[in-house]
């Protein structure tokens, strides 16, 4: 979890999340009209009553075209499991909404895996400075929720953390650990002890890189062994063929089991509606990827697949004014993530859990 | 005496042309001021090294997003806006003709046209004695340091190059190989090899400097040339003097209920 999750402003989602009593029959209709499938699902045990029920309002007050794609995506199935046909329909569905909800030709691609590729992504933790362009960029394509005014309006998918340099110094030699307390369980020569081990995120200095500090930018490392995929109740959340771990956002049901399943922080939740100005979306969108998400369902890096589907480096990589950032198939020996392996000292964040990430970091 | 009289001789021209480039740079946006207000030009990786101008490739699509707060590059529209092909390069045969692009560096020299005619002609007698170096060794150079002055104190070898390890003796517009052979302002990656074999290497095989495009191994790609990157003349700047100037971060993230500021992580650690 990251600092920004920890804040529920939202008296609504407060309440469903507290699981009360089921708002059974009270009012459906009047339920129903704002909230969609997810929103039944959260709301307890009779979900199958509640749902139907909720349909039943929604059809007999339709004819208004709006109401029909709610219904047709209310009947939704998980996306691996359509059709061709029906992943035609559910694409023309939702070109039709973004388009004009966003006052633009907008595209939802549904491009599968190719054959013969396997993503893999590689970072040089020795040339990163901390400028954080790649959290911009990764914003600035992937329709992220940029609010200001509340928090958790503003979502980031990569996240830089400082890291202090520490030193050792003789005059800390015989200070002990924990401080004045009679029994010492380690010496504390090091300063700042403890403080670094989490990082920093917020840091705002004139320059970067700045002398004593060195910068590790974290994001999803697209486990092969993913746990936020085996703890998904509802298995939305699934690796492609491909590589990356991908979320059908219409199937997620927001009970954000996944993000603490996640021991790199890197899946976030849609607390608020989300802000997305009609002219900094990007109209070029993947079902899996990056089309608007809506309220109270989790997103992710997904390698920018709506790209990279179609061969193009995601956009973390290309703005990174140091170079720190590979991306290539890890099963052609000639892309530079394979050289990177073959060549270098690479190694995986929190290797010991056996995540196995295809995200490495690496150094000259 | 003779001599004296030579150098101010030259010292007058090269100013007075270097004068007259800066005074025509300083006129040059004033003119057509309301246009050049509104048009959005962003730096890429170094700054003052290349820079992108914004515009609509299709209506909403734009080439490139800038940064408002650093006008950095933000997200390219079009990877290989005002690219050309990158020549010869030896170890990139697999890559199909024309799928390796760059930006050319000689557009944004401003010096370059003027060197090798109103000083470093290479042959004309009147500039010869002392325009064509006598040697390899460090000399000072006030009227290259007026024009450029990152060569006041040159930052790079540690007092063991010099301008001629890189520059050809009598063609100026042109950098030097080891054979003596001159190279293009274009390829710099072909002077930075030659004392820089291992990056050369990892350059070529995309791991170290930067390639935007397609991914695959023999997809269009804009490679970043090295001195897109590192200021041939400045190359220990920078705090951890590696060879990357500082810039200014872009804005961090939102702050958390109950932080106010950016401090509250210094002053608050986790404990252990
Ligand atoms: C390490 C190799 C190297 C050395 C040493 C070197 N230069 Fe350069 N110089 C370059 C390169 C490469 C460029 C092109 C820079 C670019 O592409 O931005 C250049 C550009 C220039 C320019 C053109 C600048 C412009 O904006 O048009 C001048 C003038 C120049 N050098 C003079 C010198 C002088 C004088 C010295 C000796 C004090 C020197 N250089 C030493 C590599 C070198
Ligand atoms: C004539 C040989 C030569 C050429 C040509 C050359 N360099 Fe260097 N470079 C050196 C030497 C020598 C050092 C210093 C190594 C040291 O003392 O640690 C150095 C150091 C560097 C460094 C490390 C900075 C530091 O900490 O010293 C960078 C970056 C660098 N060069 C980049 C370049 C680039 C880019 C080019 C091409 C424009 C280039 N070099 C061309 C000889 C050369
Ligand atoms: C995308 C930008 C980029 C490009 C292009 C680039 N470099 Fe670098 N280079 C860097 C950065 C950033 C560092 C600093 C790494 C560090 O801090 O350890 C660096 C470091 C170096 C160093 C010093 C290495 C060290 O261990 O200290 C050399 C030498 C060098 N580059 C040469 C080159 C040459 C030669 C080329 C062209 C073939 C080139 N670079 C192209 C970004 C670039």
């Amino acid at each position: 979890m990251t600092p920004n999750e920890t804040l529920p402003t939202d008296p609504a989602k407060e309440q469903s999340s507290e699981c009360p009593v089921p708002p059974m029959s009270a009012d459906p209709a009047a339920n129903v009209l704002k909230t969609s499938r997810r929103d039944f699902l959260k709301s307890g045990g009779a979900l199958s009553l509640s749902s139907l029920m909720g349909t039943a309002a929604l059809m007999s007050q339709s004819g208004d075209a709006e109401a029909a794609v709610e219904w047709a995506e209310h009947f939704q199935k998980n996306y691996r499991l359509m059709t061709p046909a029906e992943k035609a329909e559910a694409r023309l569905r939702l070109e039709k909404r973004y388009s004009d909800e966003y006052g633009k030709k907008v595209s939802v691609d549904t491009t599968e895996a190719q054959p013969g590729v396997l993503m893999g992504y590689a970072l040089n933790i020795r040339k990163c400075i901390g400028c954080r362009r790649c959290v911009h960029a990764c914003v600035a394509e992937n329709n992220q929720s940029r609010g200001t005014k509340r928090p958790g309006e503003k979502i980031e998918w990569i996240q830089v953390l400082r890291m202090e340099r520490g030193k050792f110094e003789q005059e800390k030699m015989n200070h002990g650990y924990p401080e004045g307390l009679g029994i010492q369980v380690g010496g504390n020569a090091y300063t700042p002890a403890g403080a670094v081990l989490e990082g920093q995120y917020h840091y705002n200095p004139e320059k970067v890189p700045e002398a004593d500090a060195t910068y590790m930018p974290i994001a999803c490392m697209q486990c092969e062994k993913p746990p936020c995929v085996k703890v998904c109740p509802v298995r939305t959340t699934y690796r492609e063929a491909d590589g990356p771990v991908v979320i059908d956002y219409n199937w997620c049901i927001g009970c954000k089991m996944c993000m603490n399943a996640c021991p790199y922080w890197a899946r976030r939740f849609n607390l608020t509606t989300p802000v997305l100005p009609k002219e900094e979306m990007n109209p070029v969108t993947h079902y899996l990827g990056n089309r608007p998400r809506m309220r109270g369902v989790v997103e992710k890096c997904h390698w920018c697949l709506q790209r990279t589907r179609h061969d193009r480096y995601p956009a973390c990589v290309e703005v990174c004014p140091v170079g720190a950032r590979k991306f290539g198939n890890l099963l052609d020996p000639e892309s530079e993530v394979s050289k990177i392996l073959e060549r270098k000292n690479v190694f995986r964040l929190k290797a010991e859990l056996n995540t196995f990430p295809k995200f490495f970091y690496f150094y000259d | 005496m003779k001599k004296l009289a030579i150098y101010t001789t030259v010292l007058a021209l090269c100013g007075g042309a270097f004068y007259a480039v800066s005074a025509a740079e300083q006129a040059a946006p004033a003119q057509p001021a309301p246009e050049a207000a509104k048009e959005v030009v962003c730096f890429e990786s170094r700054k003052g090294a290349s820079e992108v101008t914004q515009r609509d490739i299709k209506p909403g699509w734009p080439n490139v997003k800038c940064s408002p707060k650093t006008g950095a590059a933000l997200w390219y529209g079009d990877p290989y806006d005002g690219t050309v092909p990158m020549g010869k390069m030896p170890g990139l045969d697999k890559i199909p003709e024309g799928h390796a692009v760059i930006k050319p560096r000689s557009e944004k020299l401003a010096l370059m046209p003027m060197c090798g005619v109103s000083c470093h002609n290479g042959v004309g007698p009147q500039f010869s004695p002392p325009t064509l170096p006598k040697g390899k060794k460090p000399v000072p150079l006030p009227t290259m340091e007026a024009m450029v002055p990152d060569l006041k104190d040159l930052q790079h070898g540690r007092g063991r190059i010099w301008c001629m390890d890189c520059h050809h003796t009598t063609q100026r517009n042109k950098l030097v190989d080891h054979f003596g052979d001159p190279i293009s302002f274009d390829q710099p990656q072909l002077l930075c090899g030659k004392c820089h074999g291992d990056k050369l290497r990892d350059w070529r095989d995309g791991i170290h400097g930067k390639r935007i495009g397609e991914f695959t191994s023999t997809g269009k790609k804009r490679w970043f040339t090295c001195t897109e990157c590192h200021n041939p003349h400045n190359v220990q700047d920078g705090a951890r003097n590696r060879g990357f100037v500082q810039l200014q971060p872009e804005p961090s993230p939102q702050l958390p209920r109950g932080m106010k500021d950016a401090s509250h992580e210094k002053l608050h650690p986790i404990p252990h």
